[in-house]
């Protein structure tokens, strides 16, 4: 096992910390009152300084299996992605369909989130996303494979290894655009938040207080940090670039692809589910087959 | 190997980092109280809750068998070249026809 | 004060409002200012405000938000003539301090009494009776759209409801989250004109459909793009054919105010999804919504 498992944690919360404060930027483009660094903290502080709240009959087991869950994903989700050319913190062949792995696990992390509390909210939040989450890793998948089909390997530092030339985003470039969506709903954002919305008063945190409720916000942030490395590695070249060492690179490419999430996160609104379903299954599903189409014959 | 050992001490990690997050203390009836916006219920939230979309689940999977042909696909398709890329484009026009089939019977409302 | 509860008390106070008459703007531009946050649930909360004079109607329901905001916690009155935001400093920093906490205000009893009882000490009666746990399950009933028999949850969304105007009081009926019955109990309270006014009423649609920021800029007295316009679905609440929410929140987007009075609503929302349901609520304004409910 490789000592850089160690970076894990630290890039998780320096991300998370970041991507919060983003989120607290945000307000600035529509006129609003952008915060400190220091905002993040305090609105943590906030939540952590709070007592955990309980429902009357509660899934005790999934009321903490679900937050872990969610935290592990993300981490395990960082952990295959390459730090320095030929470097990562899990060299593993497969890197692609480990982060697949993840991100399917997610929709189950989301949905045992929502019906730990036996509360309705909360497990229409979780229902609801469901319906969504699961037709959205299609277009992930399609979009990844389409990644790794130049570098003729899942390993992600092989994918890394083919971008030397060119990106993947100026050789495949619907690929960002879709891979943006799934990165939004995994991190329960923007357009495709139905897991924690605001007609359902919070959704599947609506009973959450305390530390409890700062785990899971964490966890989203996490997950976001993780997901915004994958993008920039798939897409961007990862640790790829002149000059500066190659980590930085990556943390460069991956505060990128965060300030886009969280932009478009604030600046796109939410439809209905059935809506969204449509949507996904009509024109972002076929928009990938395209896509891989594309990038087969690109690669040939 | 390494990915195995890896992922169960992160999971190890989260789990207790989760549960003493979510240590709970005793709550009295009315501190426990689902929420309703000031309302009340009197059943339980947990129901045979009638999820609308299990008929886009069965076109689901159908496209996630799909989706693990692709994995080792992915691998050999420059080796391979035009021949692979038809195999996949049939694989994906089949399962077009059925993605197709369902649109119309209308697997992809909320029903 | 340690360190984490002096960063807790320098961050803006969760505050659950409980909204009475004549204060939805009041609240609503306390929560754009930014010196409080607004808590979609009184679980996410510290400090419970009541805004105004709540009539005795939506008493008991103060009592269980209250009860239901983890203790310690702390009530704030307003009445609407005064800046509220020392009052809800102090009181959070008396939450995050402890001292002063205020008790139930409801009897600790279960809903139902389960303990000892039934089948196995947890109050359920054979396969699916008795109330297990405190509560009885849901039962069946025919869906209105597909004909399957599944469970139909009932719930009075009461007079708070952060998604609802305030006062309003729902009977629905849920399968899955499809509204199948849906029945108005007591009407939304009367505020003043303008919290009907375009700008506040575009503002709440806005932010059930994700966008906070675009809802305070619309308070601020700026202007929101049409584009958001393609997130409401077409034909929603369609009084008349290019009369839907669509149409309705355009207009509010131009300035223009929308109509009077809304029709009967309790018939229009069953058989939609929640989420459709309650968009379509708020695209009528709390004025026309609680004349609606008075004429019924």
């Amino acid at each position: 096992m490789s000592p850089l498992v160690l970076t894990l944690p630290v890039a998780l919360l320096a991300g998370a910390w970041l991507a919060a404060w983003i989120d607290r930027l945000a307000p600035a483009l529509w006129g609003g009152r952008a915060a400190g660094p220091l905002a993040p903290l305090r609105d943590g502080a906030a939540l952590l300084a709070r007592p955990n709240a309980t429902t009357e009959a509660p899934d005790r087991l999934t009321r903490w299996l679900a937050p872990g869950t969610y935290l592990v994903l993300a981490a395990a989700g960082l952990s295959v992605v390459p730090l320095a050319p030929g470097v990562a913190a899990v060299d593993s062949p497969v890197g692609i369909v480990v982060w697949g792995a993840c991100e399917a696990l997610t929709v189950v992390a989301v949905f045992l989130h929502g019906w730990s509390p036996n509360s309705p909210f909360p497990l229409i939040g979780a229902y609801r996303y469901t319906a969504i989450g699961l037709p959205v890793m299609l277009p992930s998948m399609f979009v990844l494979i389409a990644a790794a089909l130049p570098a003729e390997s899942l390993s992600l530092i092989a994918v890394v290894e083919a971008q030397r030339e060119v990106w993947n985003l100026v050789r495949q470039p619907i690929g960002l655009p879709l891979f943006l969506i799934v990165g939004l709903t995994l991190t329960l954002r923007g357009p495709f938040d139905f897991a924690d919305g605001a007609d359902i008063a919070g959704g599947t945190s609506a009973e959450e207080s305390g530390p409890g409720r700062a785990l899971w916000q964490l966890a989203r942030l996490t997950m976001l940090t993780a997901f915004s490395a994958m993008a920039a590695t798939a897409f961007l070249g990862g640790p790829l670039g002149p000059g500066l060492p190659a980590p930085m690179w990556l943390a460069l490419k991956t505060v990128a692809v965060m300030l886009l999430t969280i932009l478009a996160c604030h600046a796109l609104a939410r439809t209905v589910p059935s809506r969204m379903l449509h949507l996904l299954w009509v024109a972002a599903l076929p928009l990938s087959f395209l896509h891989l189409a594309l990038a087969g014959w690109v690669a040939l | 190997m390494s990915l195995f050992v890896t992922i169960t001490l992160l999971t190890a990690l989260c789990f207790a980092i989760s549960a003493a997050a979510n240590h709970a203390g005793l709550a009295t009836a009315p501190q426990s109280a689902p929420f309703f916006g000031g309302g009340t219920s009197e059943p339980h939230a947990w129901q045979r809750y009638h999820f609308r979309v299990y008929t886009m689940t069965l076109v689901f999977i159908a496209f996630e068998m799909e989706m693990m042909f692709m994995y080792p696909w992915a691998v050999v398709f420059v080796e391979e070249g035009l021949k692979a890329m038809a195999e996949m484009g049939m694989f994906l026009g089949i399962l077009a026809i059925g993605l197709l089939y369902g649109w119309r019977e209308g697997v992809f409302r909320w029903q | 004060m340690t360190l984490l509860r002096r960063l807790a008390a320098s961050a803006p106070p969760p505050v659950y409002p409980c909204i009475g008459p004549g204060m939805l703007d009041p609240v609503e531009r306390l929560f754009a200012s930014g010196c409080a946050r607004r808590a979609l649930s009184p679980a996410s909360a510290g400090v419970l405000l009541i805004a105004g004079v709540v009539p005795d109607r939506a008493a008991a329901a103060i009592d269980r938000l209250h009860d239901q905001v983890p203790p310690p916690r702390r009530t704030v009155g307003w009445s609407g003539a005064d800046e509220p935001s020392n009052s809800l400093h102090d009181a959070w920093s008396g939450v995050l301090s402890g001292d002063g906490a205020e008790p139930d205000r409801l009897p600790d009893e279960p809903p139902n009494e389960w303990r000892g009882k039934g089948d196995h000490g947890h109050g359920g009666e054979g396969m699916m009776g008795g109330t297990p746990y405190g509560r009885p399950m849901a039962m069946t009933g025919e869906d209105p759209r597909d004909g399957l028999q599944l469970d139909r949850y009932t719930m009075r969304v009461g007079p708070f409801a952060p998604m609802l105007p305030p006062g309003l009081e729902l009977e629905v009926t849920l399968q899955g989250d499809l509204i199948a019955a849906a029945r108005v109990l007591q009407p939304p309270f009367p505020q003043e004109d303008t919290a009907s006014a375009p700008p506040a009423c575009a503002a709440r649609m806005l932010r059930l459909l994700g966008l906070p920021h675009h809802a305070d800029r619309l308070l601020r007295g700026g202007r929101v793009r049409a584009g958001v316009l393609c997130a409401v679905p077409k034909g929603l609440g369609a009084a008349m054919p290019g009369r839907d929410a669509r149409a309705r929140l355009r207009r509010w987007l131009d300035g223009e105010p929308g109509a009077a009075q809304a029709p009967e609503f309790g018939a229009l929302i069953t058989g939609l999804e929640w989420h459709e349901a309650i968009l379509m609520l708020n695209s009528w304004s709390p004025e026309a919504l609680r004349r609606a409910a008075e004429a019924a």
